[in-house]
């Protein structure tokens, strides 16, 4: 018994201690990213290049990779992609590191139109990974003639065939937009109308999903409703009877950052990850696996011509021009996590 | 110390070690929060407030917690008229039968109950399995869907929960003494009579153990509603997890936490009172 156990021990120590002399003679990089949001094979590729060894962990929600970088202090891991909101607060609360755009020689291929957004001035803490917005995904075919506005969702017509994100922010930013005010908006009295409205339109809702919305499209158990335009790039690949517009009252954006934590280890690895990924390549990869637009100039010609013109991967200016990016609202979030509640509460 | 000695030694505080660790030490760390005040950039604020309890008094929160409590309640009801019978007939089988059924409730349980969520998806969607079936019977003309209801979230937490309450009854109605059975029906009793009066009683700690295995699990089991429901009711759980993740107020999310462990530990005082209560009769008859 206590041989087993003394050899269970030592086999244990040995394993440790070859992983930390493993660890110290080579160069390594934590990569902290959401699911499915690299192409495969270009960690590997990355590795061969440079000889740098990449730890990658996944998150679902920013929510849960803030929670987790706050919790150690910002420590951990190198690069991470938050969206554009929540790269205006880990900015503000001092969690980033400010970008040295010297040591990205491929920060040139960035279209300047998909850099200094309201959620960071001049780039500071951020480089910009891919971006798309919210719109509506609907089947014509069961629901008669293609809602236009968001609005139009309100129509009787949709009930008991919308499908809305699990989240208080897009689903309140929809409501807000419809309105006519800011998704950001932090007015109570224009938050309570938001929620009168959704109140209205509950019994129009199917199911809340934002795990992956468009499973209950193509399983046909919704008909309609609010979707990121890559995921419905792919399901209308798969069923041709969805269309996929932008609403006329506007859309809902987020920019997905590449960001360096202000406790990073591997700095310079980190640099070297983030000038990986910026090369036209891979971001040209990106755009045909996910059907997300890319912020970086030189992909574009890389891309066929259907793919370019695209609306639902690259969405025109005049939706860009209404829609708008989601930013922290601060204490606010509190009011709208308690409108959530009563909402779904009284189901 | 004796080999024997050791090996008690040595499990037991294996066992306190490691509920220190992952069960009090995070319980104490929780039930702090839950009375400290809220912080935008620093998660918590150290300072004594009440203000995480002040919150969930709120009517809100309580409906949620009614609706965790119905769920909960609906579905232990289920499991227990699905699991009597089963687990009465299998007591009563063949070594031989009696091996090969349990093996059988078993064998699900090696896969994770999330992707046998999934599973149950399949059967219950527009295209699914056993809309095909009733429309390939003519029972239907069209197809139907289950999924997004009420009624899917109680298929789904009872075909998740059952095994918890087929063992316990088990264990029970086996242990039966079928000289008991067997006097009462000399002594002239109907099959019903039998049944309320003398086997009832006997597996009640059964009854009373197999629906706690299944009460407790099912308050928390919020990816099922997520999944079957439609994510249209929220749960303690989810309620919880809100307070953490996008609201960010740590200290509600933890009061909400202390609340249900609170509720939780009720329920087990109950459950002990009431075995005690069972055994102390159980004693006085024999």
């Amino acid at each position: 018994m206590k041989k087993v156990i003394t050899l269970a021990i030592a086999l244990l120590l040995a394993l440790a201690t070859a992983g930390l002399v493993r660890a110290e003679s080579s160069r390594t990089v934590y990569v902290y990213n959401w699911t499915e949001y690299i192409p495969e094979g270009v960690i590997d590729q990355f590795t061969k290049e440079t000889g740098i060894k990449v730890v990658y962990a996944t998150y679902e929600s920013n929510e849960a990779m803030y929670a987790k970088l706050k919790v150690m202090n910002s420590r951990g891991f190198d690069v991470i992609f938050p969206s554009s909101y929540f790269v205006n607060k880990m900015g503000k609360e001092g969690m980033l590191l400010p970008i040295d755009k010297s040591k990205l020689n491929n920060f040139k291929n960035m279209d300047s139109r998909h850099l200094n957004h309201s959620f960071d001035p001049g780039n500071k803490y951020s480089v910009p990974y891919t971006w798309g917005g919210t719109g509506i995904l609907a089947n014509p075919e069961r629901v008669g003639p293609m809602p236009e506005k968001w609005s139009d969702l309100w129509d009787s017509r949709f009930k008991g065939t919308l499908l809305l994100q699990d989240d208080l922010r897009e689903v309140f930013g929809m409501a807000l937009k419809k309105r006519g005010y800011s998704l950001n908006d932090t007015n109570p009295d224009h938050i309570r109308e938001a929620y009168e409205d959704l109140v209205a339109l509950m019994p129009s809702v199917r199911t809340f999903n934002s795990d992956s919305p468009k499973i209950p499209f193509l399983n046909e158990e919704v008909a309609a409703g609010m979707i990121w335009n890559g995921e419905a790039h792919v399901a209308m690949g798969e069923l041709d009877t969805l269309q996929f517009v932008w609403p006329e009252e506007g859309a809902i954006f987020w920019m997905d950052c590449m960001c360096i934590p202000a406790g990073a280890r591997n700095v310079d690895e980190a640099y070297a990850f983030i000038n990986f990924l910026l090369r036209p390549e891979v971001a040209a990869t990106m755009v045909r696996e996910w059907g997300y637009a890319t912020p970086n100039m030189a992909a574009i010609p890389l891309l066929d011509e259907a793919t370019r013109n695209d609306p639902a991967i690259f969405p025109p200016i005049s939706v860009m021009e209404k829609s708008e990016f989601q930013n922290d609202i601060g204490e606010a979030i509190t009011l709208y996590e308690k409108y959530w509640n009563k909402l779904k509460a009284n189901q | 110390m004796n080999m024997h000695n050791r090996f008690r030694f040595l499990s037991i505080s294996g066992a306190i070690l490691w509920l220190s660790v992952f069960g009090l030490f995070p319980g104490l760390l929780m039930m702090g929060t839950s009375f400290l005040a809220r912080h935008e950039a620093h998660l918590v604020d150290f300072r004594f407030s009440l203000e995480g309890y002040r919150t969930i008094i709120d009517p809100a929160f309580l409906k949620i917690l009614w609706n965790s409590l119905y769920l909960a309640a609906g579905t232990t009801l289920l499991c227990l008229l699905a699991a009597y019978p089963f687990a009465y007939t299998l007591a009563r089988m063949e070594t031989r039968w009696k091996k090969v059924l349990l093996m059988l409730v078993m064998i699900p349980f090696w896969t994770n109950s999330l992707v046998r969520t999934y599973a149950l998806v399949f059967m219950l969607k527009t295209r699914g399995i056993v809309s095909t079936i009733l429309v390939w019977l003519g029972i239907t003309a069209k197809p139907v869907s289950f999924m997004y209801t009420e009624a899917a979230v109680f298929i789904g937490l009872t075909y998740t929960l059952l095994p918890f309450m087929i063992l316990p009854l088990y264990s029970a109605v086996e242990k039966i003494d079928g000289k008991m059975i067997e006097a009462a029906r000399d002594l002239g009793a109907g099959s019903w009579r039998t049944f309320f009066h003398v086997t009832l009683p006997l597996t009640m700690p059964g009854i009373v153990a197999g629906c706690m295995m299944v009460f407790l699990p099912a308050l928390g089991m919020f990816f099922v509603p997520d999944m079957l429901g439609g994510g249209k009711h929220l749960l303690v759980g989810n309620f919880i997890k809100n307070q953490f993740l996008v609201a960010r107020d740590w200290p509600t999310g933890a009061a909400a936490g202390v609340v249900l462990t609170l509720l939780m530990l009720a329920l087990i005082y109950v459950h002990g009172v009431s075995k005690g209560r069972l055994n102390k009769a159980g004693k006085k008859k024999s």
